[in-house]
């Protein structure tokens, strides 16, 4: 797998503003903190824990899987993804914001990406609505993982959105910010968005 | 912790000692409960790993009678030491109280626990010890008992949804770095599987079923990872109390 | 303390919006891909298959590497996130093949 870098993979240098905590020893630096990185691996590994699970059900009745999957409208899916791509975009915006010292735009990003957070919610339970009612319901067997999957990830959307509320609050104080709570939410919140691109391509496309 | 000390007049040099020992009992006593749970549940009470969830009412009754013993041993010898449990909330409420984020989720944690003890944990124990000490009841009867027991053991939730949640506030909130911050994180993993374990009342087959790898197996392995951070880091702050360190009944001030 | 804008901020910037480019475009590219819900054929192709994954195996990389900006992060890390994805998206498609 070749890194896919927009721009040649030059080696950067430290960003170093006043804002921004320096690496211990050499050049590196990890986003966030130790204890919000065991959180994403942890999830990581068990979110790809379910979804291993979910293929190997799936090879067992490929037809029906693939009869169901084709219920999803992939339009809806493809919304629902460039929204939370886009709530991504904000918070990593806001982040380089804090490190500038340029509060006022962080908070404004943070809210935008909260925005999105919830209209991605509405986008899903407009899609669950519609699948209820026509009667797609956890007695087919795809749509069982279907709903526990979207299910568990809107669990963990509604903590980003919390999360997001204390990084919020943490910016409102007045001088004294910690960079690195801002850090650790957006890095939470982008965890969501990154295994929902693995749930929009299980689910949707790989039919 | 029970030690009931009382304070000297001016209330100055209590006996600086004492909550050590204690703390160290009340550890082990923690340790062995659940090693003892473990080979209750797992070796000789059969629940876990489970028998199947889309059995029929003349499997259900062959069942208990193939395991009539080890049930009967088992879980009479978890029936007499179910109030380990208890003892286990203890130790947790004893350092969530040393926590900065106030008593008040020490006492929401211990009461929680003590309330999901009875369908997590009791009701299990009597329904199938009834089955297998009364084998000669009806097999409909013998299987509303094995179902009961196996939805309560797994599926009841809502009491450790909030225990795990208090614990989860208690230690990010925390200002006195008793537990570390990723604990807390690893907490919030719990609260999911018990949210996952509701779908067991739904399926009878696939990995949603209370045999299931999602609602199961995977949640078992969150389990022990939980159970194992937090029998190392009761160590670790167990360790870290001194001599000096104040025991919980001084007054305010003094801590 | 008043805003300061250095160049490796701008890079950051130009970098984080290039990459959610790419990643909308990605979508947009696999949605295009997959056959509409009418079609008659019951599983997609599977050379389609395939770059559907390697698209969301990029997807996933990009992800990590510029929004949670993994690429200045410590080398354990960098490997730990590539080896999910690379086991998780093999696994995956190798299941989904046979």
């Amino acid at each position: 797998m070749t890194a896919p870098s927009p721009h040649p993979p030059s080696p950067q240098p430290p960003v170093s503003t006043t804002a921004r905590t320096e690496a211990q020893g050499g050049d590196r630096r990890l986003p966030g903190d130790i204890d919000m990185w065991v959180m994403v691996l942890g999830d990581l590994f068990f979110f790809g824990c379910y979804f291993i699970v979910y293929m190997v059900f799936r090879a067992q009745s490929v037809e029906e899987f693939s009869a169901a999957q084709r219920h999803l409208h992939i339009g809806v899916g493809v919304v629902n993804t460039v929204v939370l791509l886009t709530s991504s975009l904000f918070a990593a915006r806001a982040v380089i914001a804090v490190r500038e010292g340029a509060l006022d735009g962080a908070r404004r990003l943070l809210w935008a990406t909260g925005g999105c957070g919830v209209l991605f919610v509405l986008l899903k339970i407009y899609e669950w609505h519609d699948g209820l009612s026509h009667g797609r319901t956890i007695h087919d067997e795809f749509f069982s993982y279907y709903y526990v999957f979207t299910g568990l990830h809107l669990v963990h959307l509604a903590l980003g959105l919390l999360v997001l509320g204390v990084a919020l609050r943490e910016l409102r104080a007045v001088g004294r910010q910690r960079p690195t709570i801002v850090e650790q939410s957006v890095l939470f919140w982008h965890m969501i968005d990154l295994l929902w691109v693995v749930i929009f391509a299980l689910l949707y496309l790989m039919r | 912790m029970t030690s009931t000390a009382t304070l000297p007049a001016d209330g100055s040099a209590a006996p600086q000692k004492a909550g050590k020992r204690e703390v160290w009992i009340v550890y082990w006593a923690f340790t062995i409960f659940y090693l003892a749970l473990t080979i209750g549940v797992c070796f000789l009470g059969r629940a876990t790993p489970p028998p199947r969830p889309d059995v029929s009412q003349a499997q259900a009754a062959a069942w208990f009678d193939q395991h009539q013993l080890g049930i009967q041993i088992g879980f009479t010898f978890l029936l007499m030491i179910a109030g380990g449990a208890a003892i286990a909330n203890g130790i947790v409420g004893y350092f969530m109280k040393r926590m900065s984020s106030g008593k008040m989720l020490a006492y929401a944690y211990i009461a929680t626990m003590g309330v999901g003890a009875i369908p997590g944990f009791q009701v299990i124990l009597v329904c199938w010890l009834t089955a297998v000490f009364r084998p000669d009841r009806e097999p409909r009867i013998l299987y509303m008992l094995y179902d009961l027991g196996m939805l309560s053991y797994n599926g009841s939730l809502g009491c450790f949804t909030a225990a795990y949640t208090v614990v989860a506030i208690a230690v990010i909130y925390d200002k006195n770095h008793i537990f570390p911050k990723w604990f807390a994180y690893v907490t919030i993993w719990q609260i999911v599987t018990e949210l996952l374990a509701s779908q067991m009342w739904l399926y009878k087959s696939g990995a949603f079923a209370w045999n299931g790898m999602i609602t199961l197996y995977l949640a078992l392995v969150i389990f022990g990872v939980w159970i194992t951070c937090f029998l190392a880091l009761f160590r670790i702050a167990a360790k870290r109390e001194s001599a000096q360190t104040p025991a919980l009944y001084e007054p305010e001030g003094s801590r | 303390m008043p805003p300061t804008t250095t160049e490796a901020s701008k890079r950051d910037k130009r970098a984080i919006g290039v990459s959610w480019a790419v990643l909308a475009a990605a979508t947009v590219l696999a949605w295009l891909l997959t056959p509409g819900e009418s079609e008659a054929t019951t599983t997609v192709g599977k050379e389609l298959v395939a770059v559907i994954v390697v698209l969301a195996a990029i997807k996933g990389r990009l992800i990590i590497r510029y929004f949670m900006e993994v690429r200045h992060a410590p080398r354990w890390l960098r490997h730990t996130t590539d080896a999910w994805l690379a086991i998780l998206w093999t696994t995956l498609l190798t299941l989904y093949l046979i």
